[in-house]
């Protein structure tokens, strides 16, 4: 079963998100609600994936993913970055920071597994 | 062919978690109500204020339509994601035109809240 860390400072994005994974793809979902405390819990729990917002108040995504990229034991980690933007501009900044996939919000919670796991060439089947 | 046990049950699963999913979303929406009638509120305020809007409101406001693109539309009411999108680039104008936010708070509210 795979684990997932969800960043996000939204409440209600770590929400639907956590419903998402744990109700379609029945994986394992940690949250945090700030980029630091997200660094924290991916140092403690070593998740197989992180998924996490672009524009949170203090660290951004950018800024977090660049500080995981310098931790010693979490560096490997793959990070989804999801954001709310839609200019072909920010994406193609988004890609090339290194980030193994950039997803967009909305997501269709039914689906939002399924993307995760094509991104990250995950093969087991998701339900929905 | 008789397809598999397996095959059979697997629908049965994605429709089972699909169905979970939905009343799960449903729950979230009620008690996310307060939250969106808040940002609601917000764009109100926004539409309402002095010309030109306080930096600090219109910030807010700016926030409020961002938060709202990013998650209307994972309930379901794409139309809304649409609307807080122009909202979101009415509000990225320093100096934005606050009757065509009143005018698109206004379908926001009645979209969502009626």
């Amino acid at each position: 079963m795979h684990s997932v860390l969800i960043i996000d400072d939204e409440d209600d994005i770590r929400e639907i998100a956590t419903l998402s994974l744990e109700a379609v793809a029945g994986w394992n979902v940690y949250t945090a609600s700030s980029g630091a405390e997200g660094i924290a819990s991916a140092v403690s729990l070593h998740p197989d994936a992180i998924l996490m917002d672009v524009m949170m108040p203090g660290m951004d995504g950018p800024t977090t993913f660049k500080t995981m990229q310098q931790t010693e034991g979490i560096e490997h980690i793959p990070v989804i970055l999801l954001t709310a933007k839609v200019q072909g501009m920010d994406q193609r900044r988004f890609a090339e920071l290194g980030v193994a996939a950039v997803l967009f919000k909305p997501f269709d919670p039914m689906l939002l597994a399924q993307q995760i796991a094509n991104a990250l060439g995950w093969k087991d089947q998701v339900k929905a | 062919m008789i397809p598999a046990a397996q095959d059979i049950s697997l629908p049965k699963a994605a429709l089972a978690a699909q169905e979970k999913t939905r009343a799960l979303l449903a729950d979230l929406w009620r008690r996310n109500r307060p939250v969106i009638e808040a940002r609601l509120a917000t764009l109100d305020r926004a539409s309402a204020a002095s010309d030109p809007m306080p930096e600090d409101l219109r910030l807010a406001a700016l926030d409020v339509a961002h938060k709202l693109s990013g998650s209307l539309g994972m309930f379901g009411f794409e139309q809304g994601t649409v609307i807080a999108r122009d909202l979101e680039q009415l509000l990225d104008d320093p100096r934005p035109d606050a009757r065509r936010i009143a005018i698109l708070a206004g379908q926001l509210r009645e979209m969502l809240l009626s």
